[in-house]
């Protein structure tokens, strides 16, 4: 019997309209989970509440960390797509589970809930909401709705805190600022490191300490 | 050294050592639900059954009640539980909360522990077909379905390909197959068969190079006609079908093709009459009845699927003992016309045979169970339209009404109008307007 030198997961990061397969070992991704429990503790959600995480299958190098974390609080996490068709979902797990927050909220799905005649900020109304940067004009405009960000740098996600900073681990990425866009590389051991990778996404990266308490680093998204 | 033929050795367990162990799990799990879940207490309560007294498998099928659908919708909304009295959240144990896929309702909770049946269930499943260490694995899913967190796969040194269970998907599955030549794929959902189809046809691709890798794939949602299958076939592609054995675990054929196997360590599964609820000898036409032996977080105990099945219980060529079952339909699709039962697969593949409505979308208007005449809505590609819709509706309606011999209606529709009551892989095949 060999030894496999193959990756545990492909998933996949998405630069300008192309997404390209992105490789990974669960143990990046267990890691990422642990070091986002930082961020996600800021807002003190109670044990066995639910999060409800939206996101596509191939986002796994993304949301897996996020949902290592929901676990490590002792929350309980609950999926849906991230499609207008799954919109519903989003709707029915709104009214059965109460969810404290909704990460990955995208213009697809606010759009789903229209369509199905939904109202998206009653759907949302006291909750946290992480909305991804197509939906973030919407999101924020809503009444009695915690608007926060939500922002994919390639294999990276970055998520508001409670105090409103989007926070990116600090151990495994390098985030620069180059022509105003942001670029990705690697720092530790990785089955696919990047360097540089221009991510497409337009911020800055913040030299000041987060009021959160989390010491990771803080995009500044445009 | 070579790596074994089955994953886990339980899989070629005699008949005898199955027995046993049912035997021995099922007070465990019948106590455990009467301690937990509160629509199972009830059950119990309201038929005088006490758990404790539970210690065989004939003990079981003697005195333990039924439940059903409408039981778990009842206590859901009589006691304001989402899980319907059957599901239950234990810290530590429960990691996250799946979701069913709704197409008839609210999507129902499935408490996901780190390791799940239907997890297990795929593994060997999987193995089975051929996949070993070093292999790439596409999974092709919904994240609702468990969200981000398998990891069996990995643990078993195996690559998981993430991919959307979603039409636009096809060019990246196969630029994944010819990149990383994957050796097996689950799920590859009927409608994503014909998306395939439709695609191979537009671009060109050579099929049998893209799945030349694959071993077998395993495919769900809803049976494919004898053409499909042909397609498919001359893809060079051996697909395996699976569906949920009653949301307690999977179920999958075998390469032997000869009904779904249900493994004994992790479900009792029995048949009873649909309307008396009596024992229906194995080999007889029954409803399928399923017992989890092994979910702390979803103890379904004696739970009709309302699917007509037969069971077999005699050695499968494949090497295994687990028995196995053939489904013929849901017992609340099926129509009776004129004393005439029809269920949906008989006139799926009579609608596939049209190239128009080669995708099978149809639904049955079923206000009752006794109609007095067969009233079908089916779905067509425009682009595919030889001559005019009322054509074509003759076309469809001369050959069900041939086929299945009694009084037919069809109303034609373009299949985007059907595939909006998705999810994508499945439409409700029978609606009642």
């Amino acid at each position: 019997m060999a030894m496999t030198s193959n990756p545990d997961i492909v998933g996949s990061y998405v630069v300008g309209a192309r997404r390209e397969f992105y490789s990974a070992m669960r143990t990046e991704l267990d890691r990422s989970g642990t070091r986002m429990v930082r961020t996600l503790q800021t807002f003190g959600f109670a044990p066995e509440s639910f999060v409800l995480t939206i996101s596509s299958t191939p986002e796994v190098i993304q949301f897996a960390p996020f949902e290592a974390a929901v676990q490590q609080l002792g929350l309980f996490g609950i999926n849906a797509d991230d499609s207008p068709f799954d919109a519903g979902r989003v709707e029915s797990i709104s009214r059965q589970f109460n969810p404290v927050g909704m990460m990955g909220v995208s213009a697809q799905t606010l759009e789903g809930l229209k369509m199905m005649g939904h109202d998206p900020e009653a759907v949302f109304r006291g909750r946290v909401i992480w909305a991804r940067p197509d939906a973030w004009a919407t999101v924020s405009q809503m009444k009695d709705v915690v608007a926060r960000r939500c922002v994919q740098l390639g294999p990276a996600l970055g998520f508001g805190c409670a105090d409103g900073q989007v926070h990116i681990d600090r151990w495994e990425w390098e985030v620069t600022a180059e022509s105003g866009a942001l670029m990705l590389s690697s720092r530790l051991n990785r089955f696919e490191p990047v360097s540089k990778l221009n991510t497409g996404v337009l911020g800055s990266v913040s030299s000041k300490a987060c009021s959160c308490g989390n010491p990771d680093t803080v995009i500044e998204l445009v | 050294m070579s790596y074994p033929e089955f994953l886990d050795p339980l899989e070629t367990a005699s008949r005898e050592f199955l027995n046993g162990l049912q035997d021995n799990a099922i007070g465990a799990i019948c106590r455990h639900a009467q301690g937990y879940a509160p629509l199972i207490r009830q059950k119990c309560a309201e038929a005088g059954v006490d758990a404790r007294s539970i210690n065989s498998i004939k003990d079981f099928r003697e005195v333990w009640p039924f439940i059903d659908k409408d039981d778990i919708r009842i206590f859901r909304d009589t006691h304001s539980d989402v899980g319907g009295g059957t599901s239950v959240t234990i810290p530590g144990l429960t990691v996250s909360m799946g979701t069913t896929s709704g197409t008839t309702g609210d999507p129902t909770p499935i408490p996901n522990s780190r390791l799940g049946a239907p997890e297990i269930g795929y593994a060997r499943d999987l193995w089975s077909i051929g996949m070993r260490p070093g292999d790439y694995h596409v999974h092709m899913m919904f994240t609702y379905r468990g969200g981000h967190r398998r990891r069996l796969y990995n643990e078993l040194g195996v690559s998981d390909i993430y991919l959307s269970m979603h039409p636009a998907e096809l060019p990246r599955l196969v630029e994944a197959s010819i990149r990383f030549r994957p050796t097996v794929m689950n799920n590859f959902a009927s409608p994503f068969l014909h998306a395939m189809e439709q695609y191979i046809e537009k671009t060109g691709i050579d099929p049998t190079d893209v799945f030349s890798s694959y071993k077998g794939a395993i495919f769900g949602g809803e049976p494919l006609s004898d053409r499909m299958k042909a397609v498919v076939k001359s893809w060079g592609l051996e697909l395996y079908e699976t569906t949920s054995l009653g949301d307690v675990a999977s179920t999958t054929d075998c390469r032997m093709h000869d009904g779904f196997h249900a493994y004994e360590d992790l479900a009792y599964i029995e048949a009873i009459d649909p309307i008396t609820a009596a024992p229906v000898a194995d080999g007889e036409i029954g409803e399928l009845v399923v017992t989890t032996l092994v979910d702390r977080l979803c103890p379904l105990i004696r739970y009709r699927t309302g699917d007509l099945v037969v069971i077999d219980r005699s050695p499968c060529g494949c090497g295994r003992v687990h028995s196995r079952f053939k489904i013929l339909g849901r017992a609340t699709d099926q129509i009776l016309v004129d004393g005439r039962s029809i269920l949906p697969r008989e006139i799926m593949g009579i609608v596939e045979n049209h190239s128009e409505t080669r995708h099978g979308l149809f639904q049955i208007i079923r206000r009752d169970r006794e109609m007095p005449e067969l009233s079908i809505r089916i779905g067509y590609d425009p682009e595919r339209l030889a001559g005019s819709p009322d054509g074509l509706k003759a076309r469809l309606h001369d050959d069900i009404a041939a086929q299945i011999g009694v009084k037919t209606v069809i109303e034609l529709v373009e299949e985007a109008e059907l595939l909006k009551l998705g999810p994508p892989h499945k439409i409700p095949r029978v609606t009642k307007k």
